[in-house]
């Protein structure tokens, strides 16, 4: 009897085993996907982390992931097309059901110089992106977790090493728009926005004697001036990608000539030649059909495709031109509203100075001192930064909202001060009364100094555009020259006439009028501070902003008791009740100012409307109508929580040149909304086999079924739909 | 300060009007045709003896560059590309295995290393050439590691390129290639033009000796 309990028990054992034996592969392989870990993996070359864009992903959505590599020094990764040797890093892809993975988002890459091989490829760190689609099916609260088996051929001067490094990332499903991912996001978006696309450019490529001439018109290419240009082909063999590339501008374009590759000069020209453009105006994909070349393409100048080259061409006259500009840059940043009023009170003081040339000559050196040290500082930094790999340009300082924002309650502050709110150094009633309060020496000058050029950096002037982007594409010691000649051209009014003892006595005499001036002057200075707050807001979102209106209100507040108690000392009061309200306000000031520029940089998640596209809401009826009129119609499906639908409405759908070519081709423009998941909109995209937004639908003219237009759109892509292009 | 603006703004004009030399047109030298003569060379062997291309004019000859330590032909060397020498070389091809690294960088062997290196990997070339100076993987325009060349018995270059037509470093991407050697072979077997002449090569860099100024 036992021994027959027993074997009823093993085989119950054994069945149980049998039966659950197909799902327990299963269950491990969701398991080994769990097993992944998350965050970032390590080799000795290479550091690389699955990142996400935005906070969370909301069903029926795209949301955006980036793989995020750290590169060693001396190492580098590829682009997809790696050139003359290596291999592109490729993703493998493990999803949770009814998630898919699109292609990566490639960057623009840097070119490689290896003796005579050529390599496109990144260094440094690097985001790739890629968009997910979540299903409207995922539930909120549930969290998706993404695996990619990532190999990335990761290669120096002297050797190749096939990294393989498996990343995971959890992403969570929530309701409602999300905001960027703190750390990031930002970035992200930048890769995804700034990824070069098809603008719409029409390109025409010839092969004769081993040379293949492309020639690029239209798009973004009319009008433009580019001085280099190089393009990087798609498939390899193509063109020679270590030739130097020689070529010309024309009014509509650019005609670019490149030494054809063995593949190109073993099987002829026998179809389109694709890749990207780039020039110094900015870099697309292009598609070149064979044909003759374009109209428009020559005749305005020579290009230069070797960026080494374009650097030395630059030479003695270039980098002379760029200094003079800096410097008449400088000068008209004088009378920027953030700015002139510092200097004109400044220069206005001096004339306390008119009979003391030796103290005026004192303070006039000392501002300059100040204005150049805080340059060449900025500059420095700019520079340190450029080198270690960021892509950021001049104005740097200010796509950070906490220093849009801190910027903003200095510039406020300054303003009260003018107001006359409350007093440095001592009113201009200390002239002849030696007030200790006054900063000994030229102290005083040189803070006025960094302070101007603290406050100018928001307003960049005419000319100082073209002086600091050919700065920044110099050796180090000619860009810092350029920044200097700038910080020369801001102080040279003040110490023109600091240095000028016939200029002081035109100087009327210290009076009224230098009040009521100083309160006029007031204004521009909160001109800018509005503007400023203005900039925060589009950075961070309204509630940022009112959490800045209360720290700039208790800043005021703040000043003005200090302003109160420093009446009170000069009337003999010790002013101690002054002092404590105003401390216990700056407290305050200080929380809400942490609060306020803590605020992250978020996508705007207010339903902007889409630009200049005048739209209808979408409903089948509206499609067969417009069809029956033979109009071609461009279908928006979008919700306002879709982050990636923002991005192209803000692009490509608020573009000028498709609201052109959308009147030209008399398209009509629909949009569905699907915030609240309407029934009918969720029938239409799975009528397209999707699941969720962003979905953009293309009817031609006369055709049967809509095109599907790709998810990250360009304008390129809509003005090519909709000129009836492929 | 009216004196410094003026002086400026005619600098500034004297500066706008200054025209960018445009660059000199470059004409390219008319390209090689597809089929043109493999150039002759002569490079010592492992063992230290003397070999020259034109030894072998009469005969279909391989040229095979390699390294050792790059990922991909470490995929190749698995057992594909030595099978395809043995079958080569038993059908009469002369291979020739050529290293063009140099010294003291990845791939490069000299002395006895060289002439362990047939057996270490089993391959089964004809000779392994050792061209540490680069120049004749220079005068080939070899670029990777696989790099193949293959030339017909009246010394005209057939085949150039990659070694076949997936480009990656994984061992199971071999199943299902398109081997181009063993396609040039065949054709030339079958006494037919090769159809396909040239595929973009893959793999490392070859690690070339610096070029003099």
């Amino acid at each position: 009897m036992r021994l027959l309990t027993i074997l009823l028990t093993a085989l119950t054992l054994a069945l149980t085993v049998l039966a659950t034996g197909p799902t327990r592969v299963e269950a491990q392989g969701r398991s080994l996907a769990l097993l992944a870990a998350t965050g970032p993996q390590r080799t000795d070359r290479i550091e690389a982390e699955l990142v996400p864009m935005s906070a969370w992903a909301t069903p029926g959505s795209t949301v955006i992931v980036a793989v995020r590599q750290k590169i060693e020094p001396g190492w580098h990764t590829y682009w997809r097309n790696p050139g003359d040797s290596g291999g592109p890093t490729t993703l493998d892809w493990t999803l949770p059901g009814g998630v898919t993975a699109g292609d990566i988002v490639w960057p623009l890459p840097e070119r490689q110089r290896l003796q005579t091989l050529m390599n496109f490829g990144y260094s440094g760190v690097v985001y790739l992106p890629v968009p997910i689609e979540v299903p409207a099916s995922a539930r909120p609260g549930e969290t998706l977790r993404l695996r990619a088996d990532a190999l990335f051929m990761v290669c120096s001067d002297e050797m190749c090493v096939p990294d393989e490094l498996t990343l995971a990332l959890d992403v969570p499903v929530r309701e409602g728009a999300a905001p960027l991912d703190p750390r990031h996001g930002a970035a992200i978006q930048a890769v995804v926005e700034t990824a070069p696309r098809p603008a719409g450019i029409t390109a025409r490529a010839g092969l004769a004697d081993g040379v293949l001439t492309l020639t690029a018109t239209g798009g973004p290419l009319t009008g433009a001036t580019p001085r280099q240009a190089f393009f990087f082909s798609f498939k390899g063999g193509l063109i020679d990608h270590a030739a130097v590339q020689t070529g010309e501008r024309g009014p509509d374009g650019v005609t670019l000539k490149i030494k054809g590759g063995r593949g190109l000069l073993t099987n002829g020209l026998t179809g389109p030649v694709a890749g990207v453009l780039m020039t110094d105006a900015g870099a697309w994909e292009i598609e070149a059909a064979p044909g003759p070349a374009l109209a428009g393409a020559a005749g305005d100048g020579a290009l230069s495709g070797d960026e080494a080259k374009a650097g030395a061409a630059m030479g003695l006259g270039g980098f002379a031109r760029a200094a003079l500009f800096a410097l008449l840059g400088g000068l008209i940043l004088n009378l920027m509203p953030c700015v002139f009023p510092i200097l004109a009170m400044k220069a206005a003081s001096l004339a306390r100075s008119a009979h003391e040339p030796g103290e005026a000559r004192r303070d006039g050196l000392a501002f300059l001192t100040g204005v150049l040290a805080t340059f060449l500082a900025l500059a420095g930094a700019l520079l340190a930064l450029r080198a270690g790999g960021q892509a950021i340009g001049w104005g740097f300082q200010l796509q950070s909202p906490a220093v849009v924002g801190g910027l903003a309650l200095l510039i406020l502050a300054v303003g009260l001060n003018l107001s006359g709110v409350f007093e440095i150094g001592g009113g201009l009633q200390a002239a002849g009364q030696g007030r200790l309060s006054r900063l000994p020496g030229g102290a005083g000058a040189f803070f006025t100094g960094v302070l101007a050029v603290v406050v100018a950096a928001p307003c960049t002037a005419p000319f100082m555009a073209v002086a600091l982007g050919a700065a920044l594409l110099m050796p180090w010691p000619m860009a810092l020259t350029v920044f200097a000649m700038l910080g020369l051209g801001l102080a040279l009014p003040y110490v023109a006439i600091s240095l000028s003892p016939g200029l002081l006595r035109r100087f009327p005499r210290p009076g009224a009028w230098m009040e009521r001036l100083k309160a006029l002057l007031a204004f521009p200075m909160y001109g800018a501070a509005l503007w400023l707050a203005w900039v925060f807001a589009r950075q961070t979102g309204q509630d940022a902003l009112a959490l800045l209106f209360v720290a700039g209100l208790l800043a005021a507040l703040t000043l003005w008791l200090f302003g109160v108690r420093q009446t009170e000392r000069a009337e003999g009061r010790p002013g101690r009740l002054a002092l404590i309200a105003a401390l216990v306000s700056l407290i305050a000031f200080a929380g809400a100012g942490w609060l306020a520029l803590r605020a992250p940089a978020a996508a705007t998640g207010e339903a902007t409307s889409s630009g200049p596209l005048a739209s209808q809401p979408w409903s089948e009826a509206a499609v067969a109508a417009a069809r029956a009129e033979g109009r071609p119609v461009l279908v928006n499906f979008t919700a306002d929580w879709c982050v990636t639908c923002k991005i192209n409405e803000r692009g490509a759908l608020s573009s000028a040149r498709v609201a052109e070519a959308m009147t030209a081709a008399n398209a009509v423009y629909l949009v569905g909304d699907w915030t609240r998941r309407d029934d009918a909109i969720t029938r239409e995209l799975e009528r397209h086999g999707r699941s969720g937004v962003p979905l953009y639908l293309f009817y031609a003219p006369g055709a049967d079924t809509p095109r599907i237009l790709p998810q990250l759109l360009g304008e390129g892509v809509v003005i090519d739909a909709l000129s009836g292009r492929s | 300060m009216i004196r410094l603006l003026t002086a400026a703004s005619a600098a500034l004009l004297l500066a706008a009007c200054q025209q960018p030399a445009s660059a000199p047109e470059k004409t390219d030298a008319p390209a090689a045709s597809a089929t043109r003569t493999a150039p002759n060379f002569t490079l010592v062997d492992a063992d230290g003896a003397q070999r020259s291309l034109a030894d072998f004019r009469g005969k279909t000859v391989v040229l095979e560059w390699t390294n050792e330590g790059c990922p991909y032909v470490k995929k190749h060397y698995t057992g594909a590309m030595q099978a395809l020498q043995r079958a080569a070389t038993a059908d009469g091809v002369v291979w020739l295995t050529i290293i063009s690294s140099a010294p003291g960088t990845q791939g490069f062997v000299q002395g006895a290393e060289a002439k362990a290196w047939k057996a270490k990997h089993s391959a089964a070339f004809t000779h392994l050439l050792l061209d540490p100076t680069g120049e004749v993987g220079r005068l080939y325009d070899a670029k990777t590691t696989p790099d193949m060349r293959v030339i017909d018995a009246e010394g005209r270059l057939i085949y150039v390129g990659g070694i076949d037509d997936k480009p990656t470093n994984k061992v199971e991407d071999l199943q299902g290639a398109t081997n181009y050697v063993q396609a040039a072979l065949d054709d030339v077997e079958a006494k037919r033009p090769v159809r396909t002449a040239f595929a973009q090569p893959y793999g490392c860099s070859i690690k070339y000796a610096d070029e003099q100024a």
